[in-house]
């Protein structure tokens, strides 16, 4: 009898502590944002737009998880507003009301390979290598499949462009998709070793800002803030890259990065703009239709391109009030 | 029906019911209910996705706990009988047992790689301190009236050994690879999360990202009860070996 009141005990404890995952309410006065990494050079934009809007009255707190899918999950649960990522396949299937306010940054990467291959229709049959399976560059993959008309060997998954880079010039692989900076990197030191593959033009998003749709509405004020914010940085840094680096606060998290990533900000941000990398508007509906061919393409959404009613992914408002 | 069965069964039902009801409010998107994830589980194994998986887990799980079952009952065997050898190991085995292995995952990817070397390390440094240890200190603590009367029966070292120290540390040895080889399961998981996504640790990595949280929760589900069911044989196993051991542990 005792050991049935022990586990009773048990299995009642467990009730309470199913449902405090639940979280706390979200706070009006202070928004928390989830981050898929910890900062680096490639959030300086977004920080410095976070700065923007903070002169504007906004309050905001930030957590970096050490992945896209923690992230996501922690706003799917309500322990955080608004995230980082593309969660597309989450929204679709999980039925939560989550929706994308704004694109970050586009899905520019790079097919790299050792001088063995020249064109994609090379790699057919070919190992390479990426970075996890159903990720942004798993999905490339399938489209070149789709597009080329090929296959791929075995794919082996190293998180990180520039793990795959380590692994690319190591001789542990002859094929990688690695993103922009990482690729301009390895070609200026050793282009003479590597190729890029020509692509075909990618519009979808790779990063993107999400938030729970009754979070949004109940918040308006500080959503409109904060994407009025991230608008103005995002065109003023497509008509000069440099304010990304004019404009970090040296006592944030980004001017606390060693002296050679801040030194090395500006040439960052050039060419990710001259890449392509930042959408000067935001997205909006260009980008949600480029992700609904996409991500349906890369087999993360189901259903018709054609047929995915935009408006359940995006929430366009904010953005367009932006705009105006 | 006996009367454990049914507690058993009752425990089982309160959990799951519990899961049920958290997944149906739902405490979050991300959690799916017990009935969605035992669906899933079994359309899993139906199409042969987790039979592959396994195939995959196992490889690194089975290499590791044997290493570790057998090198560590030696191991601390040896350090048990020598205080030389205890001097010389025991504080290795300690220094692996505090040591955050998560954080120490780059460096043995920097040394071993990131195929299964590296997978089968991981799944040692888990189970092998505290099978090393347990041993150690049951063999240190075998009754020495017991040793002595073996010796003055004319008993050869190895027959005490065999005869009196090994039934004699038995349980503790046991207690030690009960515990070892949990620890085994959560490395072999670890290292498919954390080095390469493999096998099981792939189908809970992979069906997170594409927001299938039932074949998530069934991929961790269904790992737990494999230790769950290992155990339970261990302790077959420890029965058959050495009858009067029996005190009832995990089938209790």
């Amino acid at each position: 009898m005792r050991i049935l009141r022990r586990k009773l005990a048990t299995a009642l404890l467990a009730v309470p502590v199913m449902f405090g995952l639940a979280g706390a309410p979200a706070s009006a006065e202070t928004i928390r944002i989830a981050l898929a990494e910890t900062p680096s050079d490639e959030l300086a934009a977004f920080f410095v737009a976070l700065d923007r809007a903070k002169a504007n009255g906004l309050n905001y707190e930030w957590t970096a998880f050490s992945d896209e899918e923690l992230a996501i999950q922690a706003v799917l649960s309500g322990q955080m507003d608004i995230g980082f990522g593309t969660p597309y396949a989450a929204m679709q299937r999980s039925k939560a009301p989550v929706r994308i306010i704004f694109q970050l940054s586009k899905l520019k990467f790079f097919p790299v390979t050792t001088k063995k291959y020249e064109k994609l229709e090379d790699l057919d049959g070919q190992p390479i290598l990426l970075h996890s399976r159903g990720g942004g560059t798993d999905s490339i993959a399938n489209v070149i499949e789709d597009k080329v008309g090929i296959t791929f060997g075995q794919r082996s998954y190293v998180p990180g462009s520039a793990n795959r880079v380590v692994a690319l010039v190591s001789g542990q692989a002859d094929a990688t998709i690695i993103d922009l900076s990482n690729k301009n990197k390895l070609m200026r030191q050793q282009g003479d070793a590597f190729n890029v593959l020509p692509m075909f033009d990618v519009e979808a998003s790779d990063e993107a800002l999400f938030a729970n749709l009754d979070w949004i509405r109940a918040n308006e004020d500080d959503v409109q803030i904060l994407v009025d914010a991230l608008l103005s940085t995002w065109r003023d840094m497509n008509r000069d890259p440099t304010i990304i680096g004019r404009e970090t606060d040296p006592d944030g998290p980004i001017g606390q990065l060693p002296a050679e990533i801040l030194g090395g900000l500006d040439d960052f941000y050039i060419e990710a703009v001259k890449g392509g990398l930042y959408s000067p508007d935001g997205g909006g509906r260009v980008a949600a239709r480029a992700d609904m061919e996409w991500y349906s393409e890369a087999g993360q959404l189901d259903g018709d391109p054609e047929s995915l009613n935009i408006e359940d992914f995006w929430y366009l408002a904010p953005l367009d009030q932006a705009g105006r | 029906m006996n009367r454990s069965l049914l507690l058993k069964l009752l425990s089982a039902a309160i959990v799951f019911g519990a899961w049920e009801i958290a997944g149906r409010v739902p405490v979050s998107y991300a959690f799916p209910t017990f009935l969605d994830s035992m669906t899933a589980l079994f359309a899993m194994s139906i199409d042969g996705t987790l039979l592959r998986a396994y195939g995959e887990t196992l490889r690194p799980l089975v290499a590791g706990i044997a290493i570790s079952a057998l090198l560590g009952i030696v191991i601390g065997l040896w350090i048990g009988l020598s205080e030389f050898c205890d001097w010389l190991f025991s504080p290795i085995f300690i220094v692996m047992q505090a040591a955050p292995l998560a954080a120490l995952i780059p460096l043995l990817v920097m040394a071993y790689g990131i195929g299964l070397t590296s997978k089968v390390f991981v799944v040692c440094i888990m189970a092998m301190p505290v099978i090393v240890l347990n041993t150690a200190s049951a063999v240190r603590n075998t009754p020495s009236s017991l040793k002595e009367m073996g010796r003055s029966f004319l008993g050869s070292d190895f027959d005490i050994v065999t005869r009196i120290i090994l039934p004699s540390a038995s349980p503790i040895i046991f207690s030690g690879l009960r515990l070892g080889i949990s620890a085994g399961f959560i490395g072999a998981i670890l290292a498919e999360l954390k080095i390469t996504p493999t096998g099981v640790g792939d189908i809970i990595t992979y069906s997170r990202s594409i927001a299938d949280y039932p074949s998530m929760y069934a991929a961790i589900f269904s790992i737990i009860l494999l230790a769950v069911l290992f155990l339970n044989l261990l302790e077959r196993l420890e029965g058959q070996l050495f009858a009067g051991n029996n005190r009832g542990y995990v089938s209790d």
